[in-house]
């Protein structure tokens, strides 16, 4: 029988390699695991047993993956008993993981102007996706991350320059410059060099910079907040973008068994339940919202 | 090539040959194939596995949250989303590969007429038994409200009864006074095996909103923190099982092959594995593996010599007036 899904997750006994700790109570976890860094996609996340006394893993995305070099990486914020027990995993310990899940993004190849915009621990997808952009060097990417906590990162002054926005918008995460894809960060916090305000804000000036020819370029992905990507897919809607979101949602199997984690989603056939781990993450966002 | 002996796991379930007492339990697999998925899972390592509950007409199920952690447990509250029978029927078992293992299937319905209907479907096709899911707790006609009502939980069993020839497992709800007794009226109903038990009714409350986190307000509590109460009613139904040599899938809570162990001890010719699968997908090898071991510790030389052989304390007789 033709069952092409099988054998498609991998269970790995991840080592830690490093455990970073942030302030905002976010963390940068970077683990061993071979056949996820190899397999992954930008969009796909992990299923992770944060402790052996909690009943249910954690679903969380990846931020950067080396097949080289077998590792992978995770950007997580402290919020409940799980994470906080995660948050105390040390490196040399093993961690189990499940992965990669879920359906990746799928850029429009006839699109050259993506634009990446997370906010959070929404940022992960969209540096997986930029990096992966990179790697591919056939479109012109721009990348907006925001954060209402310090950036789990040092913001530098980008040296690619962007015209079209105020000349004071000028922080970026460092590994953008490193690609050469231009990159600006927004937070309502008044942090030296970003954008104070929204990611949507910041987003609407720059599509509003761009003439016709180049707006009709533009394809949004987007991970964040819920209210976050509402505004995001709202802001798609009014230029007629397509738009794709990564979703959340409290997890069981990841696999696809329980459908514990699901969404609405609108289809021809009027509303119906999808599964965020194996039918999504990423979702159409005209769909969704 | 020499004859193997046969596996010490292997079991005979109403007539059904089990290569291990494991059983995937429903509503955790999806349709059979969603788990193998994962690169090491096979359904091989199951006895048996149940799919989803399934309606007559297909059902959306709730809105989110479905799912949510609790101290040693979860609760979820899915609310029996499924395709609807005939798809199941026609769509999904002619996918699966039933020389892996037995597929279950798990009838629900909101009157008697739809369990009996839906039974009459699975009749109809190849699936190996049908599991009737009397205790459903998040759903609002049907389910539990039928199997908290011992009248209404044989009726059920006598409508589907009439509607098939396939070994009939009634999966009987810990949210009652008297299982046991329930359980007397399914198997004169004629109830070949039992499932004991399914979630116990549970709630969670978001103390910022002061709303609940389940989308359906109320969800069933599964995984270890309940297994002490399915270990008991396990118990208490096999009280009357024994006698009609009725067999139970014991479930509730299972993590490890001692838990497995406790249960067939208590009286389950077959255990299930639900909640346990999602914290670590490859469980169903290391449970066979364990009850293997404790076997041969035990020189034992099949799992089923091990059923319900529990000796209780001996209690001393009341004394009047106390």
């Amino acid at each position: 029988m033709n069952k092409p899904h099988r054998d498609t997750l991998y269970l790995e006994n991840a080592e830690i390699l490093s455990h970073e700790a942030f302030a905002g109570e976010q963390f940068i976890l970077r683990i061993v695991a071979p056949e996820c860094a190899t397999k992954a996609q930008p969009g796909s996340f992990v299923h992770l047993q944060c402790d052996p006394l909690q009943p249910m893993r954690r679903p969380i995305s990846i931020m950067r993956v080396s097949p080289e070099e077998g590792w992978v990486d995770l950007l997580y914020k402290r919020v409940g008993t799980g994470t906080t027990l995660l948050s105390r995993r040390q490196p040399g310990e093993s961690i189990s993981l499940l992965g990669p899940i879920g359906q990746p993004f799928r850029p429009d190849p006839s699109r050259t102007k993506p634009l990446l915009i997370g906010g959070g621990v929404g940022m992960p997808p969209m540096v997986f996706l930029a990096e992966s952009l990179y790697q591919e060097r056939k479109k012109q990417p721009f990348v907006i991350l925001g954060s209402e906590v310090p950036f789990p990162f040092n913001p530098q002054p980008s040296q690619l320059l962007l015209p079209e926005l105020p000349a004071d918008v000028i922080a970026t995460m460092p590994l953008m410059d490193d690609w050469g894809i231009p990159c600006r960060l927004a937070s309502q916090q008044d942090f030296a060099g970003c954008f104070q305000g929204y990611v949507t804000e910041l987003a609407r000036h720059w599509l509003i910079s761009l003439n016709k020819q180049a707006r009709g370029e533009v394809e949004i992905f987007s991970c964040g907040p819920h209210p976050m990507l509402e505004a995001v897919a709202e802001l798609a809607a009014e230029f007629d973008l397509p738009c794709q979101v990564s979703l959340e949602e409290f997890m069981a199997c990841g696999v696809g068994g329980c459908a514990g984690c699901v969404v609405e989603v609108q289809t021809a056939e009027g509303p119906v339940m999808k599964r965020v781990c194996v039918d999504g993450p990423v979702f159409e966002a005209s769909k969704v919202f | 090539m020499t004859q193997t002996d046969p596996s010490p796991l292997a079991i005979e379930f109403c007539g059904m040959p089990f290569s291990t007492p494991i059983v995937l339990l429903s509503g955790c697999v999806g349709f059979g194939e969603e788990y193998t998925r994962v690169k090491g899972f096979s359904n091989r390592d199951a006895g048996a596995v149940c799919l989803k509950g399934t309606t007559l007409e297909p059902r959306p199920g709730n809105r989110p949250h479905r799912v949510y952690e609790t101290q040693a447990g979860m609760l979820n509250a899915i609310g029996l989303q499924n395709p609807g029978v005939d798809k199941v029927v026609n769509g999904i078992l002619p996918s699966l590969d039933f020389s892996e293992t037995r597929f279950i299937a798990n009838v629900s319905g909101s009157s008697v007429e739809e369990y009996h209907e839906v039974t009459r479907r699975f009749d109809d096709s190849p699936i190996d038994a049908i599991e009737i899911n009397i205790s459903c707790p998040n759903v609002k006609e049907g389910g539990v409200a039928f199997g908290n009502d011992p009248a209404m939980s044989a009726r059920v069993v006598e409508a589907c009864r009439k509607a098939t020839n396939k070994p009939l497992i009634t999966k009987l709800s810990p949210n009652q006074t008297d299982i046991a007794g329930n359980a007397r009226g399914c198997i004169e109903a004629g109830s070949d095996a039992f499932s004991v038990i399914n979630t116990l009714m549970g709630m969670a409350i978001d103390i910022e909103s002061r709303t609940p986190i389940i989308g359906n307000n109320q969800g069933g509590l599964s995984g270890p923190a309940i297994k002490p109460v399915a270990l008991l009613k396990v118990h208490q139904v096999y009280q009357v099982c024994r006698d009609h040599n009725i067999p139970i899938i014991g479930q509730g809570g299972i993590t490890s092959p001692e838990d497995a162990i406790e249960f067939i001890i208590a009286g389950a010719s077959a255990i299930g594995i639900g909640t346990a699968l999602f914290y670590d997908p490859l469980i169903c090898s290391k449970i066979n593996n364990g009850i293997e071991a404790y076997l041969n510790r035990h020189e034992l030389p099949s799992v089923d010599r091990l059923v319900g052989t529990l000796q209780l304390h001996q209690q001393p007789a009341p004394k009047c007036g106390c």
